[in-house]
């Protein structure tokens, strides 16, 4: 199964990931560690922490066999591989752009732009989406194959930003596609739009029994 | 300047060619004061004439009734601003552009001023590219015929500044080869955007669901 | 290069191609209507508007001060050079002078920017002649050094909104000279970079050569301006025929092309990007200690009725604002001209004739700016 190795067996999503504490640290016995890690007992200083009640991911049916959820596999797949759409609009999509290129490196993520609709997962609205673009955007978002995800990228994608109170401005791209995460900013740095994809990314772990196999 | 007024020669000294305008009152103005030296705004004005293009754009309008803009708060803190009614834009327009000293070839910019029930300014900013010389030309329209030439014909440059304009202000250029809504949808022929009385959005406060736009609407 | 249509040995049908608004060679949001006859252009039909948000007329609703921020989502790649006309051009009207430090410190933050927004042409322009990703990968790098430059002066990345009518925002950092010269350092080797993966690339050259002409009588009568004039051997640029700031007291070319080609218009700005580097230079030479702001600056900015048309060199060309007040603390009306948008109108000269494959290139080559046309 394919878990990141930062993450241990039997943490789910929203278990925090910590280091275990160095041997030489002073010991803080308020700071536990909140993953088992196992120490001998009479270790000077360490305290061992009792495993959380959390339910686990797969069931082990025999060494080295796991047994996952069809649906897991999946959200797995469709996380590890999220194909954006190239598809800027305004400032943002230069934002955009400097996020795909080599100092910030979208790749590693798995994350790789993509310029037809046919094959992409997500949909980056980057930048004010005018009332003349409108059904543009909404037709891409329709020839963009299930299951699809839309960021809304900065202010004037979520609520017109600083041109909202001009009428030929589309308060929101929320009033046309279904959105999944909103960047705030204006423009957003890299960091929050790899942020949000990191976040869309724990949505669709998640949403996976919603989205189904 | 009108023709029968007798159109003084390109090399005149500029505080006397601003005179002969029948029209324009503060032309004559300036002509007065140049003889007896009573009014010093008159002569104030002919010494703003004197460090602008003045006697060479006239020199290049004659014929066209064309009036300097001398007033403090009208004129431009760059270059000289000339007046030219609307019937006679165009051919005001091809004189700049043909005239021998400064040709005024380049069309820096084409747009309007909303100035309500007074009308609508539009606004030509010319540049001569061999004379490194500026002009700018406005024409004022009344409210209630907002027509004018269309100014293609001389400058390609502004077919769109001209689409622009129409459908923002609503001012009709006779005569331009494409009068298609260059920014807005085509079929918005009926709102202008830019006019002062053109009200700005309210914000809508609910998002999500309920208020989604159906086609057509936008 | 294909001037006119070869005799038809069969017969053809013509038909109608639509790119865009969202196509990703169109440089934002901009549609085409391609009439195709073979391989052939005989018809392109421009749309514009997609990005049309009224920048203009919510000026007219704000302080002169709060307009500087519209001016940086207008114009997003070259932002010091949109500031500068606009407070240019309050400046002007209200009759501030500004002090020779601020003045300095603008021009080279104009001159770093210029570099940034060319390595963002050659960057987009590689991509669409064919050297995918490559070109975009070395000019990101050299745009991350300038905007790290410009985040560390503005606290931004991108909308630096800094300068101010009278001055600027706050004092650049201490160690600003040396930022700046490590900054030329990278642009030099990013310059270099370019014309090595570049200029001398035949292929490059093989696509480029004698496309998309344009010649000098039409650019002017487009209305064309910048480095696309420029290409076409017209050679005006504003810094030099109608200075502004301190561009009189130093030494730069004015770089002309000679066909008005797609590979002129790439080169013109290859070389200009040199030219921006020595202004650099020169501005850091002559940058001295002193105040950033007049002594009296009003709490709320008024100007004098009045009007002005303030023309600056901007990347793509000639960025005005026509700045029209009645007094008071706001325009009453605010026209931006977009290079953009003249340079545009030219280009359903410069296509027609051309192979479908050239049509891309072409519309690269003019370095549009969809916000900048549609404001």
């Amino acid at each position: 199964m394919a878990m990141s190795p930062s993450r241990p067996p039997g943490a789910t999503s929203d278990t925090p990931v910590q280091a275990p504490p160095l041997p030489g640290a002073p010991a803080e016995p308020h700071i536990a560690p909140l993953l088992p890690v196992e120490h001998p007992a009479d270790a000077p200083g360490l305290v061992p922490v009792e495993r959380r009640p959390g339910k686990a991911l797969y069931k082990t049916l025999l060494p080295g066999v796991l047994q996952v959820p069809a649906d897991l596999v999946l959200a797995m797949g469709r996380k590890s591989s999220l194909w954006p759409m190239t598809f800027g609009l305004a400032c943002c999509a230069i934002e955009m752009i400097a996020t795909y290129m080599a100092h910030y490196d979208l790749d590693r993520f798995g994350i790789v732009p993509w310029p037809s609709p046919r094959q992409s997962d997500v949909m980056i609205v980057a930048g004010t989406v005018t009332k003349k673009m409108a059904p543009a955007v909404k037709l891409l978002y329709e020839q963009m194959p299930n299951p699809k995800w839309v960021i809304s990228m900065g202010a004037c994608a979520t609520n017109g930003g600083p041109y909202t109170r001009y009428d030929r401005v589309l308060q929101g791209v929320d009033k046309i596609v279904p959105v999944d995460v909103y960047v705030p900013g204006c423009p957003p740095r890299p960091e929050a739009l790899i942020d949000a994809l990191i976040s869309l990314q724990e949505k669709i772990i998640e949403d996976r029994k919603v989205l189904g196999a | 300047m009108t023709a029968e007024d007798g159109t003084p020669p390109a090399g005149e000294p500029p505080a006397a060619s601003g005179a002969p305008d029948a029209g324009a009152a503060d032309a004559g103005a300036a002509e007065r004061g140049a003889d007896d030296a009573e009014p010093s705004a008159a002569q104030v004005e002919a010494d703003y004439l004197a460090t602008t293009i003045w006697a060479q754009v006239d020199a290049a309008l004659s014929g066209i009734t064309a009036t300097p803009v001398t007033a403090e708060e009208e004129r431009s803190v760059i270059d000289l601003v000339v007046r030219i009614p609307p019937r006679e834009l165009v051919a005001g327009l091809r004189a700049l552009r043909s005239s021998e000293d400064l040709r005024f070839d380049y069309l820096r910019c084409l747009t309007a001023v909303d100035l309500e029930e007074e009308g609508v300014d539009i606004v030509y900013h010319l540049y001569s590219i061999g004379g490194k010389q500026n002009v700018t030309v406005k024409c004022r329209l009344p409210a209630d015929r907002l027509e004018v030439g269309s100014a293609t014909a001389v400058w390609r440059a502004a077919n769109w500044y001209e689409r622009e304009v129409q459908e923002m202000f609503g001012v009709r250029f006779e005569g331009h080869p494409d009068p298609r809504n260059l920014l807005l949808p085509e079929e918005m022929t009926d709102v202008f955007p830019l006019r002062k009385s053109h009200p700005l959005a309210e914000i809508e406060v609910l998002q999500g669901e309920g208020i989604a736009y159906e086609e057509g609407e936008l | 290069m294909v001037t006119s249509t070869p005799e038809r040995e069969f017969e053809t049908q013509e038909l109608l191609i639509n790119m865009g608004p969202q196509h990703p060679s169109t440089h934002g949001v901009f549609r085409m209507v391609l009439g195709i006859d073979g391989e052939l252009v005989t018809e392109v039909v421009p749309y514009i508007g997609y990005m049309h948000r009224g920048a203009e007329k919510l000026c007219e609703t704000m302080d002169f001060r709060q307009g500087v921020g519209y001016m940086d989502r207008t114009e997003y790649l070259a932002n010091f050079n949109a500031e500068l006309s606009y407070v240019m051009a309050v400046e002007k009207l209200a009759g501030i002078e500004v002090p020779e430090r601020a003045q300095w410190i603008r021009m080279i933050l104009c001159e770093l920017n210029r570099l940034s927004s060319h390595f963002m042409f050659t960057g987009a322009f590689g991509t669409d002649v064919g050297v995918f990703g490559t070109a975009f990968v070395y000019s990101f790098r050299e745009r991350e050094v300038i905007q790290d430059l410009f985040e560390e002066i503005t606290g931004d990345r991108l909308m630096y909104a800094y300068f101010r009518p009278g001055g600027l925002g706050w004092e650049v950092p201490d160690n600003f000279e040396q930022r700046v010269q490590e900054v030329l350092l990278s642009a030099e080797r990013g310059i270099r970079d370019m014309d090595g993966l570049l200029t001398q690339n035949e292929i490059f050259l093989a696509r480029t050569k004698n496309v998309g002409v344009i010649d000098a009588p039409d650019a002017i009568d487009w209305g064309m301006s910048g480095p696309s004039l420029r290409a076409s051997g017209v050679p005006m640029d504003i810094r030099r025929d109608e200075p502004y700031l301190y561009y009189p007291q130093l030494k730069f070319d004015v770089i002309t092309g000679e066909t008005g080609d797609v590979f002129d218009r790439y080169y013109v700005r290859l070389q200009e990007m040199r030219e921006s580097v020595r202004i650099v230079e020169q501005c850091m030479e002559r940058l001295r200690p002193g105040p950033i702001l007049p002594e009296r600056m009003p709490r709320m900015l008024r100007t004098p009725p009045g009007e002005v048309y303030v023309r600056t060199e901007a990347p793509r060309g000639e960025f005005g604002i026509y700045l029209v007040s009645q007094g008071g603390n706001r325009p009453y009306r605010l026209k931006i001209r977009s290079a953009c948008l003249s340079n545009l109108q030219a280009l359903r000269d410069m296509t027609i004739g051309h192979y479908v494959a050239d049509a891309v290139i072409i519309l690269g080559s003019i370095d549009i700016v969809l916000c900048e046309v549609d404001r």
